[in-house]
C-alpha cells in the first residue's frame, strides 16, 4: 500500500472530526459514567463458571459466546446459501420451464417478504412441527433468505460467460453438468466474488435478527448483558465493535482470494 | 463420414425476422476427406458447421455422423461430440485453466483418461503443434494464433474422427494466420476428415477436395479448388471469388 499526500490529507480531516465530536460531547456535557472497565469480562474472564462447576479456568464471557453463536450461525447460512444460490441460480436459466417457474417464484417470494417475518415463520411453523431447534430454525431462515439473493447473483455471473464456452465444452463431449461444473461456474464465481461477498456481509449483519428466537447470538447476549447492567452505550459499542471484526475480517479474506485468483487473467 | 440428406434450418432473429439458414441443404462428405466451404456472411455455412455436432438442433431432414443419425432424440450427442472436434473463430479457450488444463481436461473428464496419460497425449499434441513451452502459461498470456493452436490441440486430443474449423483464421492478426493455417494443412495431409470454413483460398488449393461455395442457405456451386479458381460456372460465385481473391 502507498501512502501519498492525498491519504496524508484524508487523515487530517478524520483527525479533526474525531476531535471536533470529543469536544462536542464534552462540552455539552453529557453526563454519563461510563463502565468500561466492565466490558473486558464480558469477553473474557478467570474464574468459576458457577456454583456446580467452580474449577478456575480462563473462560468465555456474555458477549464471546454470543460471538462464538453468531459466528457459527453466520458459517453455516453462508454454506447453504451458496448451495441453495448455486441450484437456484442454474435452475433460473433452465429450459425447463416448470423448473424456471418454481425457482423464480422461491425468489420473488423470499426477496419480497421481510427476513423477520421469514425468520418467525420458519421457527414457530418448523420448530413446533417438525421440532427442531432454534439454531437450526434460525440459520434454515438466514440461508433461505440469503440463498435468494445469491440465486441471482450467480444466474447473472453465469449469463456474463461468453457462450463460446459453453459450446467449446459441450464440443469436446461435455454433457451440460460437466461443462458448468468445470467450465461455467469456476468463471462465474470468480467473476461474482465483489457482490457474494457484499451478500454475505449483508448475512453476519442480519443474522442479528435471529436474537428474537432467544438464539443466544452476539445480538441476543448484548441484551442479556444490558438488561443484566443498564451499560446499554457501552455493550452496543462493544457489540457492533464484534461485529464489525467479522464483516470485516471476511471483506479482507475476499479481496485476498480476488487477487489471488486475478493471476489468470 | 457425413450424411446430409435435406436439411432446413430457420431461425428467428430478436427483431422476429425469419432467416432461412439451411433449405433443402444436402451433402455427403467422405472419410479422410477435406471439404472448404466458402460463402457470403450469412450464408449458412457455419450453421451446417454447428449442425454437424449439434450445436444447433436442425428443424427438419436428417443428417448422419459416422453412421449415427444424430436427428434421432435418443442418440446421446455427448458421445458423438467426442468424435466430432471443433475449433471456433473466437478460439474458445478455458481462461481458467492453463494451456496443459485446457488440452487435458476434457481427455480426464470425458475420455476417462487417468490424468498422466492425458498429459503425455496434451504434451505430444502442444510439441506437434509447436506451443509446447508455453504448456504452463494461461490463455491470455499467449497470442491469437497461439491461442489457436492451443484450441486446435485440445480438440485433437480427444482423437476426433471429424474435425470442424469455423472459419479459425478470421478472427487472427495476418501475420499469425500463416502458423495456423499450418497446423490445419498438416492435418489434412495425415487424412484427418475435415470440414474448413474459411475464405483462404490457399488452403484450399493446397490441401482440399472438394470446395463448396454456398448462399442463402443453398450450395450453388461444388467442385476442386482448381475448379474454382479457373472456370467457376456460375455468375454469383465468380463474383464472390473477385470480391475475396
Amino acid at each position: 500500500m502507498r501512502f501519498t499526500l492525498r491519504s496524508l490529507i484524508t487523515l487530517v480531516i478524520l483527525a479533526a472530526l474525531l476531535a471536533a465530536a470529543y469536544y462536542f460531547f464534552i462540552t455539552r456535557g453529557i453526563s454519563y459514567i461510563w463502565h468500561w472497565e466492565s466490558i473486558p469480562e464480558m469477553l473474557f474472564y478467570y474464574g468459576p463458571k458457577s456454583a456446580e462447576d467452580p474449577s478456575v479456568h480462563l473462560r468465555m464471557g456474555i458477549l464471546m459466546i454470543g460471538f462464538v453463536m453468531t459466528l457459527k450461525i453466520s458459517v453455516v447460512a453462508t454454506f447453504f446459501a451458496i448451495i441453495i444460490g448455486t441450484v437456484v441460480g442454474i435452475a433460473r436459466l433452465s429450459t425447463e420451464p416448470i423448473t424456471r417457474w418454481i425457482s423464480s417464484a422461491y425468489v420473488e417470494l423470499i426477496r419480497n417478504t421481510p427476513l423477520l417475518v421469514q425468520i418467525y415463520i420458519i421457527y414457530f411453523f418448523a420448530g413446533s412441527m417438525l421440532r427442531v431447534s432454534a439454531f437450526a430454525a434460525g440459520t434454515a431462515a438466514l440461508a433461505i433468505f440469503a440463498g435468494a439473493y445469491v440465486g441471482e447473483i450467480v444466474r447473472a455471473g453465469i449469463q456474463s460467460i461468453d457462450r463460446g464456452q459453453m459450446e467449446a465444452a459441450r464440443s469436446l463431449g461435455m454433457s451440460y453438468a460437466q461443462a458448468m461444473r468445470h467450465i461455467i461456474l469456476p468463471q462465474a464465481f470468480k467473476r461474482i466474488i465483489p457482490p457474494l461477498a457484499g451478500q454475505f456481509i449483508s448475512l453476519i449483519k442480519d443474522s442479528s435478527l435471529v436474537s428474537v428466537i432467544a438464539l443466544a447470538d452476539l445480538m441476543f447476549q448484548g441484551q442479556q448483558a444490558v438488561a443484566r447492567t443498564y451499560y446499554a452505550f457501552e455493550i452496543y459499542f462493544t457489540v457492533a465493535a464484534l461485529y464489525l471484526v467479522l464483516t470485516f475480517t471476511f471483506s479482507m479474506a475476499t479481496q485476498f482470494i480476488e487477487r489471488r485468483l486475478r493471476i489468470s487473467d | 463420414m457425413i450424411k446430409a440428406e435435406h436439411v432446413y434450418k430457420t431461425f428467428y432473429t430478436p427483431d422476429h425476422r425469419k432467416v432461412e439458414a439451411l433449405v433443402d441443404f444436402s451433402i455427403e462428405i467422405h472419410k479422410g476427406e477435406v471439404v472448404v466451404v466458402i460463402g457470403p456472411s450469412g450464408s449458412g455455412k457455419s450453421t451446417f458447421l454447428r449442425c454437424i455436432n449439434r450445436l444447433e438442433a436442425i428443424d427438419k431432414g436428417k443428417l448422419i455422423i459416422d453412421g449415427v443419425d444424430i436427428t434421432d432424440r435418443r442418440v446421446n450427442m455427448n458421445k458423438v461430440r467426442e468424435e466430432v472436434g471443433m475449433v471456433f473463430q473466437h478460439f474458445n479457450l478455458f481462461p481458467h485453466k492453463t494451456v496443459l488444463d485446457n488440452v487435458t481436461l476434457a481427455q480426464i473428464v470425458v475420455r476417462k483418461r487417468d490424468k498422466a496419460e492425458a498429459v503425455e497425449v496434451a504434451r505430444a499434441l502442444l510439441e506437434k503443434v509447436g506451443i509446447l513451452e508455453k504448456e504452463n502459461n494461461y490463455p491470455s498470456q499467449l497470442s491469437g494464433g497461439q491461442q489457436q493452436r492451443v484450441a486446435i490441440a485440445r480438440a485433437l486430443a480427444m482423437h476426433p474422427k471429424i474435425m470442424l474449423f469455423d472459419e479459425a483464421t478470421s478472427a487472427l492478426d495476418p501475420e499469425m494466420i500463416g502458423e495456423v493455417l499450418d497446423v490445419m494443412k498438416n492435418l489434412a495431409r495425415e487424412g484427418m476428415t475435415m470440414v474448413v470454413v474459411t475464405h483462404e483460398m490457399g488452403f484450399a488449393r493446397e490441401v482440399s477436395d472438394r470446395v463448396v461455395f454456398m448462399e442463402d442457405g443453398r450450395i450453388i456451386e461444388e467442385g476442386t479448388a482448381e475448379h474454382f479458381f479457373t472456370s467457376p460456372t456460375s455468375d454469383r460465385t465468380k463474383l464472390f471469388l473477385s470480391q475475396i481473391l
